[in-house]
């Protein structure tokens, strides 16, 4: 599986190119430049928030700038390009087509980013990532308000369109040789998540045209003033975003499920039950969205229901995590950069779930709803799950995307690093929470519980923001000067790697 | 896949469901009792705005920014907003309720000691949210 | 893999058992004023033990398997799929 780079051509010809490895990595460039934008921002804010008090932010309406766009910019640039690029490089691959089913779409997809992004951030917004109204309507200060909103709508119908080509690519171009059952577990993530962006996305972008329309002044959807609900709003957000969630975890789970059978040098303990925890996640994701809504004025009848819903998830996820831990018993486990990043996100993988029970169980959603508890929750997630996951995946892509190998020794830094930071700053941070620290605030009163807890917490983000800077070297540095890779083996694992590089043989054209 | 049994699998899938039937069981009952307003528990209404609290008692006597209480007695907060979404918090004693416009929010508590405790936003509402704090000062019964 | 198997039927009997009990035991109105710190913070208590000790075995266990099974381990021997090339042909 050689994929390209390795032949230098001018960068003309991968920009304009639709085969589906170009795109790949036209995906993995973006992702990875807005994960340091993104991530700048993260490590200013946790400046700010070393003291009590404005020190390096001129004022709160620039802070709350910064944590909108962070957001947006993770979540939407960093975390969905980065598992389109994987999905890209690896999807046609393993099921035996010579591209993606529509090779122009798939273009499309990608080229629609660069202005998503482009609108995100020359706006800079202040509305939270979930632009709730009546804010969003009367008091977000425009034109970065508006921009905000049509540089979503761009991503939405970007994400939309990369996940038809996904489920049209694995269902109807998969080498007729091979059944449903044969598709290994990461192709199959990305048709599951493909799915549950395909029915969640479309409510999400109807919300954004009605909070524009509201905001225009032409409709009242969401705006009491003018006889609308706001709540209707965060029910319609939420229906699309909890099972977003899903949409960015389940193909880190399945980059996992790449690495962990591999490095142990054993198959996955059991496939079938993979598959079935995916389809059964995607299902149940849409069960539960109004467990942010716990203290928006619910009946109890309404927030029982969503909290059922919400625990029902939860033996989907468990399963993945004994898969993982029965694949690598009786293994013979080889700690490479890949195997140890995936093997430090099941660890935060539990603890972030065991958050979320707590947050779903109704009563206790009262001590942690808006407070630093939720941040540091879906942080273990979004951070320490499902970024750790595509961090191993992109050192564990690295030699067959350029051809030769990263640096191992600045890989395990990279890791150890990041790993002691999550752990400093996403722990503190739920304790922040539970101490009653209230999220998205520019500044906080002089109690000393808290002064201590945010240093402790922005001295754990410098420690991601360093080991950061070690992987960008790596990156760089590895893809220009590196060993070249054994590409038929690149981390010396021996045995045959059940994708059939050698053999991209179109069976139509 | 094929040649080895499944059944810690199922096994574990069953201890995960058992555990999460015991959360469910407990935090709805739980939410069952706290949700359950006394009879006898006096209004208080509490109006949030862009960046400040206000309160209005039983009696008429308004307040703005710290509230009064007696320790003893049973309240009954009715949340409403003028403007953005905001949330009423006094963390001490775990109250939490959004202030939606348009809608009129309740929840209750029942001060024990006297005591003073803070009272803050926790909903983003904007330029001041940070700072969008108050009092709630809980004096002794004065009966 | 035994005595791990043991360690989750017990827990599952201690939790489960006395949880059903506590609902059905629970149907009577509360007293006049309840605490709602009290009952908040004690089922959030509760259910951290609990997520504590899961979280124990869990990571306990994670770090027993890399621990035993990496392949510097004096112990360690080639899998039986290595041996005959089949651990990476479809799974
Ligand atoms: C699978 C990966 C997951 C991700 C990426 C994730 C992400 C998130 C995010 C982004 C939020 C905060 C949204 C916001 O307020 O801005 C959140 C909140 C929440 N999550 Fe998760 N989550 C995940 C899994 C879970 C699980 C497994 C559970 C429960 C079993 C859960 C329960 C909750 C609850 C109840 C909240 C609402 C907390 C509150 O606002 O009070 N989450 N999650
Ligand atoms: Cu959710
Ligand atoms: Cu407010």
């Amino acid at each position: 599986m050689t994929l390209e780079l390795q032949k230098p051509r001018p960068i003309w010809q991968i920009m304009f190119s639709t085969h589906h490895t170009d795109i790949g990595l036209l995906y993995l460039i973006l992702s990875i430049a807005f994960l340091f934008l993104g991530g700048v921002l993260a490590l200013i804010i946790r400046a700010e928030l070393f003291f009590p008090g404005p020190q390096i932010i001129a004022d709160s309406m620039t802070f709350n700038r910064i944590f909108t766009v962070h957001g947006t910019t993770l979540i939407f640039l960093f975390i969905l390009p980065s598992a389109s690029a994987v999905g890209n490089y690896f999807v046609p691959i393993m099921i035996r087509y010579k591209d993606m089913a529509y090779p122009k779409l798939n273009a499309i997809a990608f080229w629609m980013i660069p202005p998503g992004g482009a609108l995100v951030w020359l706006g800079f917004a202040d509305f939270t990532w979930y632009a709730t109204p009546p804010y969003s309507i009367i008091s977000a200060p425009g034109p970065a308000a508006d921009m905000w909103i049509f540089g979503l709508k761009i991503l939405g119908i970007s994400s939309v369109l990369g996940a038809i080509n996904f489920i049209v690519t694995i269902m109807k171009c998969k080498h007729p040789d091979m059944s449903m059952g044969q598709i290994p577990l990461l192709a199959w993530s990305f048709l599951v998540s493909s799915m549950i962006i395909v029915v969640a996305i479309p409510t999400f972008a109807a919300a954004l045209l009605m909070l524009l329309t509201d905001r225009l002044g032409v409709s009242g959807f969401f705006n009491p003033a003018m006889g609308g609900d706001p709540i209707a709003y965060q029910h319609l957000f939420w229906f699309t975003f909890h099972p977003e969630v899903y949409v960015l975890v389940i193909p880190a789970i399945g980059m996992m499920y790449e690495i962990i059978p591999r490095f142990s040098r054993k198959p996955i303990f059991s496939k079938s039950s993979g598959i079935f925890a995916f389809v059964l996640l995607a299902v149940v994701s849409f069960s539960s969205w109004a467990h942010h809504m716990y203290a928006s004025g619910m009946s109890f009848t309404e927030k029982t229901v969503f909290m059922v819903g919400t625990l029902a998830a939860v033996p989907a996820s468990g399963m993945h995590v004994f898969n993982f831990i029965a694949t690598m018993w009786n293994g013979r486990i080889k700690f490479l950069t890949p195997m140890m990043w995936s093997i430090g996100g099941i660890a935060l993988f539990f603890s972030a779930g065991a958050g979320g029970v707590a947050n779903a169980a109704m009563p206790l959603d009262f001590t942690t709803h808006d407070t630093y508890w939720v941040v540091g929750h879906f942080h273990l997630f979004v951070m320490g799950t499902i970024a750790f996951g595509t961090i191993g995946f992109i050192y564990y892509m690295f030699p067959y995307v350029t051809g030769r190998m990263y640096n191992e020794t600045m890989g395990k830094v990279h890791f150890i690093l990041s790993f002691i930071g999550a752990i400093l700053v996403f722990f503190t941070q739920h304790m922040l929470g539970l101490l009653g620290m209230p999220r998205r605030i520019f500044d906080y009163p002089e109690i000393p519980s808290w002064i201590i807890g945010n240093q402790i917490a922005s001295v754990g983000a410098m420690i991601i923001g360093v080991s950061m800077v070690i992987f960008l070297y790596n990156l760089i540095y590895s893809s220009a000067k590196g060993k070249p890779a054994d590409i038929h083996d690149p981390f010396g694992l021996g045995g045959t790697y059940y994708y059939p590089f050698e053999a991209k043989t179109p069976h139509h054209n | 896949m094929g040649h080895h049994s499944n059944w810690p699998e199922w096994l574990y899938v069953g201890v995960i469901i058992a555990l999460m039937v015991w959360v469910g069981a407990e935090a709805w009952n739980v939410e069952r009792l706290v949700e359950h307003v006394p009879a006898d528990a006096e209004v208080i209404i509490v109006t949030a705005q862009q960046w400040f609290w206000s309160f209005e008692h039983e009696d008429g006597t308004k307040e703005i920014g710290t509230l009064h209480v007696e320790a003893g007695k049973a309240y009954k907060f009715e949340i409403i907003s003028k403007d953005v979404n905001h949330s009423f918090n006094i963390h001490d004693y775990v109250v939490l309720m959004d202030a939606v416009p348009g809608r009129v929010n309740t929840v209750w508590f029942a001060p024990d000691k006297a005591g003073e405790h803070d009272i803050q936003c926790r909903e983003y509402c904007g330029l001041l949210h940070y700072n969008m704090r108050g009092k709630l000062i809980v004096e002794e019964p004065s009966r | 893999m035994r005595n791990l198997l043991g360690l989750f039927l017990v827990l599952a009997i201690l939790v489960v058992i006395p949880s059903v009990d506590h609902v059905f035991a629970q149907a009577d109105e509360p007293a006049k004023y309840i605490d709602r710190r009290v009952l908040i913070w004690n089922l959030f208590f509760k259910l951290m033990t609990v997520a504590f000790t899961v979280g124990a075995v869990v990571s306990g266990t994670l770090i027993w398997i890399v621990w035993r099974f990496r392949e510097t381990h004096p112990q360690a021997k080639p899998t039986e799929y290595e041996k005959s090339d089949t651990w990476g042909g479809p799974a």
